[in-house]
């Protein structure tokens, strides 16, 4: 841009009309919809989370789904349903999952605490996203290996807020 | 990976977004004409797939707690030697089905408007002498959510006519009435604006046919009161209190545009 | 009533099947930290366990923190061994319990 008024002292003199407004929360809303970043690229911040669960060890992916809405109506309750690939025997079954939603407050969300005798490794639950994130399901195998898999998450109504 | 790419992406959108805005804005103006009523579609058709098998499901929507809850308030006596509802009521599914569908109705003996929980809170003081549950107490939700159910699939059927015109005419006048800071009516948005999106949300027709409802946003059952409360917020307007005379003659308006469509009650609404 | 679940099985099940338990409850599930309007905050009130026995043999637990959703759902499954009672012990903050008891008819 030529002009040498930077955007802040413009609006300062001129206060902002009112198409520039709208475009702003146009342009708020497009942001809120894009999703953060590629699933496949894990932050410090969200490898540090799982390390934490894991001794650790980072996770494989595969063997597990994740099954979560990627556009989610309103984060106060999100469908979200683990599957992994177990023989569930007494040899090799998978001993727990657990969700971790990065922006949340507390980001540990639940834990699922399994044994052979469930038959399948498969549990739901309806969860809770304070605003749109990436979502990681790990799950502990009884060898003492750890699989993981994740979702990006779009909230358009986040958790814990009430509009009226 | 180019951690400047979200943002970029973002301006150089901003003039398509900023057309969008206008567009919007431009739209927010122009009252449609309004549909016929037999155009109109219950809140239902605007939620996900997801979310119509869970309002279907007893196992999934968490307002059947409030129904099950009314169940056992309709049969339990409120003092030893005093009467349960299901005293008179006897056999409420077959003697009750059916009846949520004609409220608000007009009181003969009063001549006042009365939505189905009004009728409750009527029957509680006059007949079985208790002091009254209190508009959106959990007790009165469990009840109205307890007989709607009962008529859970019937089309909507109240009278507009006769005793009922003159509220009914005031609920439409109410409907059609620019209100607020934002000087909306309700019209504007719930028949000019139906299907587009108003923050994450779908703009409905407003019917109203399944409440009281589990609301995601309330993480609740609220009544359709609370919601009008919401939608009156909304657009920076006066709210008016549960069960006042303003939102009784809109709940029939609303009812009367809704004929025909099927009680919901209990929904689940976003 | 704050307190309620709905429990979902099928009616029976043959030696072996694997069937799926669905459980909804209701609970505000409340995360706490809000404003009590008198100048402090709401403390925490959710369920933070769920454990099922079958026959006595525990066979699900799940740990619960504030990133379950008020009124939640919940399901899992178990391999059928034989009729009897699978118990649900709900544990609030606070210590409180809650139990609930379905039979699984095993033929």
């Amino acid at each position: 841009m030529s002009s040498v008024i930077s955007p802040r002292s413009r609006r300062s003199e001129a206060g902002p009309d009112r198409r520039s407004v709208l475009a702003g929360a146009a342009a708020g809303l497009l942001v809120a919809t894009l999703p953060a970043r590629a699933a496949t690229d894990i932050s410090p911040e969200r490898a540090q989370l799982i390390a934490r669960i894991t001794e650790g060890a980072l996770p494989e992916r595969g063997r597990i789904t994740l099954d979560i809405p990627a556009l989610v109506e309103n984060g106060n309750s999100v469908d979200t349903r683990i599957l992994v690939e177990s023989a569930m025997t007494e040899a090799d079954h998978v001993r727990w999952i657990h969700l971790i939603a990065e922006k949340n407050p507390f980001p540990d969300m639940a834990r699922f605490h399994l044994g052979p005798r469930a038959g399948r490794a498969e549990v739901a639950t309806t969860l809770r996203l304070s605003q749109s994130q990436t979502v990681t399901a790990v799950a502990a195998l009884s060898g003492g290996g750890f699989v993981m898999a994740d979702a990006d998450i779009v909230v358009t109504l986040s958790a814990c807020i009430d509009g009226g | 990976m180019d951690p400047g790419f979200p943002l970029r992406y973002v301006r150089d959108d901003s003039r398509v977004c900023g057309a969008i805005g206008f567009a919007l804005a431009l739209a927010c103006f122009v009252l449609q004409p309004s549909p016929a009523f037999a155009d109109i579609k219950s809140g239902t058709e605007f939620l996900s797939p997801d979310m119509r098998r869970q309002q279907a499901d007893e196992t999934r929507n968490p307002a059947f707690f409030w129904v099950e809850q009314g169940r056992e308030l309709f049969s339990r006596k409120p003092t030893p030697d005093g009467q349960a509802c299901a005293s008179c009521h006897a056999e409420p599914q077959q003697s009750l089905r059916g009846a949520a569908t004609h409220y608000p109705q007009v009181d003969a003996a009063s001549g006042k408007l009365l939505n189905l929980e009004g009728r409750i809170e009527q029957c509680r003081v006059e007949r079985q002498g208790q002091p009254a549950f209190g508009y959106e107490s959990p007790e009165l939700l469990a009840m109205t959510a307890y007989l709607g159910s009962l008529s859970r699939g019937l089309p909507m059927d109240v009278k507009t006519d006769g005793a009922a015109k003159p509220y009914y005419e005031a609920g439409r006048a109410f409907f059609e009435r620019r209100q607020g800071q934002l000087n909306l009516s309700c019209q504007q948005c719930h028949d000019g604006l139906v299907g587009q999106k108003l923050r994450g949300d779908t703009i409905s027709h407003s019917a109203g046919t399944g409440y009281p409802a589990y609301r995601l946003e309330w993480n609740d059952v609220g009544s359709l009161h609370r919601r009008l409360r919401a939608c009156s917020l909304g657009v920076r307007a006066t709210q008016f209190d549960y069960g006042s005379p303003e939102y009784l003659a809109l709940e029939l308006f609303l009812a009367g545009r809704a004929r025909g469509l099927p009680v919901e009650t209990p929904g689940i609404r976003r | 009533m704050s307190f309620n679940a709905r429990i979902t099985l099928p009616a029976q099940a043959r030696v072996g099947e694997i069937v799926e338990i669905k459980v909804l409850t209701r609970h505000p599930m409340d995360r706490g930290g809000q404003s009590d309007g008198k100048g402090g905050t709401v403390p925490r009130m959710i369920l933070n366990r769920l454990t099922a026995t079958y026959a006595g043999e525990p066979i699900f637990r799940l740990d619960m923190h504030t990133g379950v959703s008020a009124n939640p759902f919940v399901s899992f499954t178990t391999r059928a061994v034989a009729t009897g009672d699978i118990v649900f012990e709900w544990r609030e903050d606070g210590g409180a319990t809650y139990t609930r008891t379905a039979r699984l008819t095993v033929t």
